[in-house]
């Protein structure tokens, strides 16, 4: 239940400056590149030039005569050696095919950049030597590349032992059997035939992510009496532990995982299992030395970090009022070679598909996906985990039924939002609390719609075009066991160990791995809330499987969710036997509730001459405990766990405004001003950061960044300068606002933000972007969207010559 | 191999290096000031690896060590004096102008050298002298409002901004 009434120290909701950054800012941080071992080794991966080709031989001698080279492994060794990436705890619970893999290609090549050989030198200039000088004998095959093709009968298959290229299928409404869900089907489709209106579109979205600044990396260390050391870049050490111990066939208690303090970005990309760092580990093994691996940009852009490549077939049914009834939606998702652990690329357009129905009220759907293989790069999440084109595609659907009403789009979404929670969408989705109808008339009273009507007005008479878009967002607040277990085959729960210090201070350990959210500040201000001691009298230690306990990882919003909820239950917990010990040193019957932790101490309400100095207090019970309560005993630790009962989720809206040149088809975007229900928060100056950056990179996205294969499946964007992302002179400054409803289903009423929060971006800036265009009646139904492509609209209505 | 002397946040440094070493991995991997980071593939783009030559913002993987044979270079290390921190560096704390902090030492290399030049920024100037900085974090936002509050500092208390 909510209550942070009780905290009379108010760290929580103060915009306290982060205590990461001092090291980051004058240069002390340690990320992976910057950890050497002794004798530690440099290794380097020979890829595949080819799409997708037979591997007749690969010749390493002369690689292997450079002088400083100190060993090669390729795949032979690799699938002798090691077992499959097809491991329990690397494998979904859903029916989907999950084709076997090594750390390195064996026999066949699957997309261009497929890891062929390691090279391991005492030099990483003489390692690119060496990879330099290893032959691949190849037999090209054709590349199969459009999953339309793929799914076709008789189609040349990316896994030869697989039956066919179709990856996964689902049907996410109406019932299990086929013929339920054909009985579904029609119910459906009576509705979209008594429908006034119906709209639809083939919604199109290029392959895209979110491309953290650091790239991978990965140093092992292997010693016979205590097992293995990895240091990964990793936001999620636990499930990596078990996963090298289940590959590498080492006893799990042999592993210890280190996700380093100072990660420089992850967004998704690093949550995956990656076959990598299986390869490092092998050789580290192997040659009893450390080896490092540091990802190049160039690696790192050609095989992980594309996700949202999807096409979405969707029609909506609505009134003539603008009441939504149905929608019906094929998804096809292009999943590339589906080889990547704990994800196998289809987790995120599966989960993407489940989330397609957002914060509105059907009546009814009929939605289903298949997820094909194709010989690209495997999807690899990305914030706004799937759901990147199902929400491009809905936000672009209601305002092509408002325009087909003569409606605004924002009297038809406000029509249409779902008024009162909790709630379960037509695919089944548990929506846990919030209001949305608040964040909403939040975000209309700012956007203050009728003057932006008159200045469009004033605009056009001046041959100016500008226009105002919206949308909307549910997004996931921590991922649900409920969910977790089928999806990932792990658990959802947060886990906190918290230790009090003799001098007062306090420990928190955690089994998650941030990149870059200020975990460090925000559990602090918890903790020092909590205790009524200072934030700077804490410390946060996470990523170490070796001392932290188990944590399913920093991904999904799971922080302010469920790992900051358990740090409070923990910290509970010790206040409780703080003041079971005070009261009974104080001579006073008196529970939990009557004491107050406050400025550093523990204060008797109901006589507040009784209290004790916090510091003494704890150091009383770690160090000095004799006469205790009866049944009691000293110290002053605990690892609390928390999970709430039913998924949870967080809610926004979005608006913004354009200007487009109609000679060019350029576009700028003037405004972007939001309404976000984040429950209870912690640290402001923090969430205003996370929405700032996930709105950014969502305009990235719908804009700039775009995976280019040709049309042999050789991968074109491979660097920064073709795979563009968003300069500061690219982008618009961003108005965050708060319409917030506390979580009843965490203590402190907080809710785990900032992952989703991409997703609505594409869908508003197309709307002003079609809104803006309104006379000339263009539709935006694929991203990117760039100035070449309204030009080309512009001059299909006959707008310019 | 050569050897070269540079000297680095005012100690010099004299190594022999291979030609082709970059200058970003000599402050790196010889001299451990690892700082300066490297995102992007050796190639300008991202700017993390910004460091100042003789006073000018330079990005180092476009350079090799022995280019610097002789002169002089501040890292991210050189900008504070002990627990002095920069009016930059207190303005990026104050205004959580980074969140990974990656890119960060690229930003306060570049933005020192920005408002020495230009003390009194407008914001879209600070937008435009950050573009060969790549960020993925922030959205740029508290990026802009930091060095913005940093030039004000530098305005106020005549300072060089850093």
């Amino acid at each position: 239940m909510v209550d942070n009434t009780r905290d009379s120290v108010s760290w929580l909701g103060a915009r306290l400056a982060r205590k990461e950054d001092l090291r980051l800012i004058t240069g002390q941080g340690k990320y992976i590149a910057d950890m050497v071992l002794p004798r530690m080794l440099h290794a380097i991966f020979v890829r595949s030039d080819y799409a997708h080709a037979l591997i007749k031989g690969i010749d390493i001698t002369e690689a292997l005569a450079l002088p400083g080279v100190v060993a090669i492994i390729t795949g032979d060794e690799m699938r002798t050696h090691c077992k499959s990436m097809r491991q329990p705890v690397l494998t979904p619970n859903l029916p989907a095919k999950y084709p076997l893999y090594y750390g390195l290609a064996v026999d066949k090549v699957k997309f261009h950049g497929d890891p062929i050989a390691m090279i391991i030198a005492r030099d990483k200039y003489v390692a690119e030597d060496a990879a330099e000088l290893v032959v691949v004998d190849y037999e090209e095959l054709p590349p199969i590349l459009e999953p339309a093709e793929a799914l076709k009968t008789g189609s040349p298959k990316v896994h030869e032992e697989e039956a066919d290229n179709l990856m996964f299928e689902m049907t996410f409404t109406g019932g299990t059997t086929p013929e339920e869900q054909q009985n579904h089907a029609v119910e459906v489709e009576k509705i979209f035939q008594a429908a006034e209106i119906v709209v639809g579109a083939e919604f199109r979205v290029h392959r895209t992510g979110t491309t953290p600044m650091e790239t991978r990396g990965v140093l092992a260390d292997w010693s016979n009496s205590d097992g293995l050391l990895v240091y990964n870049t990793t936001q999620r050490p636990h499930i990596d532990r078990l996963a090298f111990a289940d590959v590498l066939d080492i006893p799990a208690e042999k592993v210890r995982v280190i996700a380093p303090r100072d990660m420089g970005g992850a967004f998704g990309l690093k949550a995956p299992f990656y076959r990598e760092g299986v390869v490092v580990a092998y050789a580290a093994r192997k040659l009893g030395r450390p080896v490092r691996w540091i990802e190049s940009r160039y690696e790192s852009l050609m095989s992980i970090g594309q996700e949202r490549g999807q096409v979405n077939t969707m029609e909506v049914a609505a009134t003539r009022e603008g009441k939504l009834l149905a929608v019906r939606n094929r998804g096809v998702a292009d999943v590339g070679t589906g080889q990547i652990g704990v994800y196998w690329g289809f987790v995120m357009p599966f989960l993407g598909t489940v989330e397609l129905p957002n914060a509105y009220t059907w009546e009814a759907g009929d939605i289903s996906l298949k997820v094909a293989f194709t010989n690209k790069a495997c999807l690899t999440p990305s914030r706004a985990f799937g759901h990147f084109p199902t929400r491009f595609a809905i936000e672009r659907a209601v305002d092509m039924v408002a325009r087909r009403c003569g409606l605004e789009a924002a009297d038809v979404r406000r029509q249409n939002i779902i008024p009162k929670l909790p709630y379960t969408s037509v695919t089944g989705e548990y929506y846990d609390s919030g209001d949305f109808l608040k964040v909403w008339d939040n975000l209309m009273i700012q956007a203050d719609l009728p003057a932006f009507r008159r200045a469009q007005l004033s605009a056009r008479a001046d041959g100016r075009y500008i226009g105002i878009g919206f949308g909307c967002g549910v997004e996931l607040s921590g991922v649900a066991s409920e969910l977790m277990v089928p999806m990932e085959n792990q658990p959802g729960y947060g886990a906190a160990t918290v230790r009090l210090d003799p001098r007062g201070k306090a420990f928190v350990l955690g089994g998650d791995a941030p990149g870059g959210q200020g975990h460090e500040t925000t559990i602090s201000q918890i903790v020092a809330a909590t205790f009524g001691i200072n934030p700077e009298d804490i410390v946060i230690t996470t990523g170490d499987t070796g001392v932290t306990p188990f944590g399913s990882g920093t991904i999904g919003a799971r922080m302010g969710s469920y790992f900051a909820s358990a740090v409070r239950k923990a910290c509970d917990e010790l206040r409780e036997k703080i003041t079971h010990v005070l009261a009974h040193d104080l001579g006073v019957r008196a529970t939990m509730e009557e004491f107050a932790f406050t400025d550093g101490e523990v204060v008797y309400i109901r006589d507040t001459s009784k209290r004790k100095s916090f510091c003494e207090i704890v150091e009383r019970i770690i160090m000095f405990p004799i006469n205790l309560p009866e049944g009691e005993v000293g110290g002053l630790e605990t690892t609390a766990f928390f999970e709430a009962a039913k998924p949870m989720i967080c809610f926004n809206a979005d608006m913004c405004t354009v200007e487009v040149d109609l000679r060019t088809g350029d576009f700028k975007v003037l405004k972007w001003l939001t309404s976000e229900d984040v429950g209870n928060v912690i640290n402001p100056m923090i969430v205003d950061g996370q929405m700032h950056g996930a709105i950014i990179q969502g305009l990235s996205n719908a804009i700039f960044e775009e995976f280019i294969y040709n049309d042999q499946g050789q991968q074109m964007t491979a660097d920064f300068e073709h795979y563009k992302l968003a300069t500061a002179a690219d982008v618009p400054d961003i108005e965050i606002t708060y319409a917030s409803t506390p979580c009843p289903h965490t203590p402190l009423g907080t809710r785990g933000i900032g992952e989703g929060r991409p997703s609505a971006v594409s869908g508003a800036l197309c709307n002003a972007l079609c809104d803006a265009l309104s006379p000339f009646n263009i539709e935006i139904t694929e991203l990117p969207i760039r100035p070449n492509v309204i030009w080309q609209k512009l001059k299909a209505a006959g707008a310019v010559t | 191999m050569k050897t070269i002397q540079v000297t680095i946040n005012g100690e010099l440094y004299q190594e022999t290096v291979p030609i082709r070493m970059l200058l970003v991995d000599f402050i790196r991997e010889r001299c451990g000031l690892t700082g300066t980071h490297v995102a992007c593939t050796y190639e300008g783009v991202c700017g993390a690896c910004t460091v100042q030559l003789d006073g000018e913002a330079i990005k180092s993987c476009m350079l090799l060590a022995v280019q610097a044979d002789g002169h002089r270079i501040t890292t991210v290390e050189g900008l504070a004096n002990g627990s002095d921190l920069t009016p930059l560096q207190t303005a990026f704390k104050a205004h959580h102008g980074l969140q990974c902090g990656f890119c960060t030492p690229g930003i306060l290399m570049n933005m020192t050298e920005f408002l020495e030049k230009n003390p009194e920024p407008t914001d879209d100037e600070i937008r435009y002298g950050l573009i060969g900085n790549l960020c993925r974090c922030t959205g740029y936002v508290h990026i802009v409002d930091a060095v913005r509050a940093a030039s004000k500092v530098a305005k106020q208390g005549g300072q060089d901004g850093g």
